[in-house]
């Protein structure tokens, strides 16, 4: 079952002398429990595209599924109730509010959905739990470190029990042994829970961590390729 | 769409908006103590300047009423004109609706009072004088119009000179001496206070009959009535304006122009009984009825209102130009408010792409700048009441007015709101994207 499907998507971006095409006729379907990493250089259009599949906006034409709902003219408000209970999103500067504890920075996602807070406090101790942070659940985001930081970005993407989870650039800003072990989380969650995991990666290594890798050149998928685990 | 999905899920994100507002003021506390000082300072010069005016307002209005109420005095401003003493009696007769009447003479002497001598200000007046000016007597009683007719030496003492022949004991029986003469106390008016109903304290109140005497006089130039009512007062101006205009040889008839007092006919005007106009061309105008008002008749009701009028104006005034200042409050937490969006845009990319929905971040940021102007409207009014007390100590009346507070806070409130929505909107419609780029 395709849980998001892209139908001839194409973003332009008006600028000073005239239109910047940054995706042009992209078709793409992910399935329920694929782990997908979008790969390209820099230029190539694959963060216009994650934002699109991440509902943060969009596209110009075409048309995008959702689970089945057609969600490319939504309202700003609507796409936003989108985004918070079928999307998680992990970025590569993790994003998380510095005035909050790691736990508080879990609960937001939740507070937004409007659950009560007993509730939002277990969904989010699970998570943390499930992302091996339980021992720094009172810890403000500048007193982690990067691998910490990121791995409390992901427990909040879990806590919302999304659809599936964006990760853009997750290991950009951690060392090469960080990456590993947060790329190894991805691939952990994805395996045993079964959670879609699209990436957008610049490094071949991480893209390898996923099973199947797309690539985009000058904002066309230049080519697809499935990578068989022994 | 509904914006909401149940009560919990309203108070949630009201609540956690709340808590992130409060976090945004306390996050950066110099900056928003000084937006908040800028507030109160505000709302403190409103409160305090609003105080001043309104303590002179209630300073000038006791001052009227200290005269007594209903009260109308009718004064000649030209020594042709001066009335027979007599004639005070016969106005309540002729005039309905009055009720006291009395000549006023002002004058002074040399009192002697055991081997102490020293000047002081005389008042005659009849026997009604304690109703019409409302006084009340502290020791013995007034003097009786027997007393007025027989010229009797009896002397009724304002409360400072009585209280300070025998140190606070009652002089009443005993005797001084005025311009030689011997007088008999027979009664100590009750306190009115400094300033209060012509310094009435400071004077010495004896039958008009024996103050022309010391004053060499048989025309007095002030008459005061009393009216039953208010409404009896605004009757009697009316026909003690014709009584006068006859007696001045003026056409009855002619156009009655109106101001202060009541009605006014050309030579019987209406002012305030202290400041007589200056005739402007006397030499160019001879006669009567052009030049100069002769006799001035003036309702004190209608001055109390005319006067209070123009301090309420002088109040608002004071209080407008204040809120000037409550304005740039206003203006700071706006500027302030706008910094803090353009600093948190990364934030508020982070909240939306979380699902924060625009309700959320319009929230937020509206309720921070209305703790901002909140805490400054709080702290105003407290610097405010403080400020009238300082204004106080260094000899001004003002007072707390809980209508100054109440406007001060309200419009600062408000303030905070309307300079707030500007920033919180521009906070909601980042697009995600974008702040998410910071």
């Amino acid at each position: 079952m395709e849980i998001l499907e892209l139908k001839g998507i194409s973003k332009e971006y008006r600028s000073g002398r005239g239109t910047v095409k940054a995706l042009s006729d992209i078709n793409l379907a992910v399935k329920k429990g694929e782990f997908v990493s979008i790969m390209g250089p820099s230029g190539s259009g694959k963060s216009t595209l994650l934002n699109i599949i991440g509902c943060l906006d969009r596209p110009t034409a075409g048309e995008y599924f959702l689970d089945g709902m057609k969600v490319d003219r939504l309202s700003d408000d609507k796409l936003a109730e989108i985004r918070n209970r079928y999307i998680g999103f992990v970025f590569q500067k993790f994003h998380l509010l510095q005035g909050l504890d790691a736990l508080g920075n879990v609960e937001l996602p939740l507070i937004y959905r409007g659950i009560g807070s007993a509730e939002r406090k277990r969904r989010a101790k699970e998570a943390l739990d499930a992302v091996g942070l339980s021992d720094r659940m009172r810890h403000r985001p500048s007193e982690l470190s990067g691998g910490e930081q990121q791995r409390v970005a992901i427990a909040r993407a879990l806590a919302q029990e999304p659809l599936l989870i964006l990760a853009d650039e997750p290991t950009g800003s951690l060392d090469s042994n960080t990456g590993r072990t947060i790329m190894e989380l991805f691939q952990k969650l994805n395996a045993e829970r079964g959670i879609t995991v699209v990436m957008v990666t610049h490094d071949r290594d991480m893209a390898g961590y996923g099973r199947r890798i797309v690539r985009l050149l000058d904002g066309r998928i230049k080519e697809e390729e499935f990578i068989v685990k022994m | 769409m509904k914006l909401f999905k149940s009560w919990l899920s309203f108070w949630v994100r009201f609540f956690f908006a709340a808590q992130m507002a409060w976090q945004g003021v306390t996050i950066n506390p110099l900056r928003s103590g000084l937006t908040v000082l800028g507030v109160a300072i505000g709302v403190a010069s409103v409160v305090s300047l609003m105080g001043i005016g309104e303590g002179a307002r209630l300073a000038v209005i006791k001052q009227f009423e200290s005269l007594g109420s209903n009260v109308i005095v009718i004064k000649a401003h030209d020594a042709s004109a001066e009335f027979a003493p007599e004639e005070a009696e016969e106005l309540v007769e002729r005039v309905s609706g009055l009720k006291y009447a009395s000549p006023v003479v002002n004058t002074n002497a040399v009192m002697r009072w055991r081997r102490a001598r020293g000047q002081v200000e005389i008042i005659g007046v009849s026997a009604d004088f304690p109703e019409l000016r409302d006084h009340k007597l502290i020791a013995g009683r007034f003097f009786t119009k027997w007393h007025v007719e027989q010229r009797s030496p009896v002397a009724v003492l304002g409360y400072n000179i009585g209280a300070g022949l025998l140190g606070g004991r009652s002089p009443v029986g005993q005797t001084l001496t005025l311009n030689g003469q011997t007088y008999r106390i027979v009664g100590v008016l009750e306190k009115k206070g400094s300033g209060q109903a012509e310094n009435i304290d400071d004077k010495i109140v004896i039958p008009y009959t024996t103050a022309l005497k010391i004053a060499g006089k048989r025309t007095v130039d002030e008459l005061w009535v009393k009216a039953e009512s208010a409404k009896a007062a605004d009757l009697a101006i009316a026909q003690l304006g014709r009584i006068y205009r006859r007696k001045l040889g003026l056409d009855v008839t002619a156009p009655k122009a109106v101001t202060g007092g009541g009605q006014q006919a050309p030579g019987v005007g209406a002012e305030y009984p202290e400041e007589p106009q200056p005739s402007p061309q006397p030499e160019e105008q001879p006669s009567l009825d052009l030049g100069k008002d002769i006799i001035t008749i003036t309702n004190l009701n209608t001055l109390v209102e005319e006067a209070d009028k123009a301090n309420r104006v002088m109040t608002l005034l004071l209080g407008g130009i204040a809120a000037v200042s409550l304005l740039v409050g206003g203006l700071g937490i706006m500027n302030i408010m706008l910094v803090a969006v353009t600093e948190r845009t990364g934030e508020i990319g982070v909240r939306r792409a979380l699902g924060a929905k625009k309700f959320d971040l319009l929230l937020q940021f509206l309720l921070e700048a209305f703790y901002l102007s909140g805490i400054g409207a709080a702290a105003g009014t407290a610097f405010g009441i403080w400020g009238v007390d300082i204004f106080n100590r260094y000899g001004f009346n003002a007072v707390i007015s809980a209508d100054a507070i109440k406007v001060a806070v309200f419009v600062a409130l408000s303030c905070g709101l309307l300079f707030g929505v500007y920033p919180a909107w521009t906070a909601s419609s980042v697009p995600p994207v974008e702040a998410l780029r910071r």
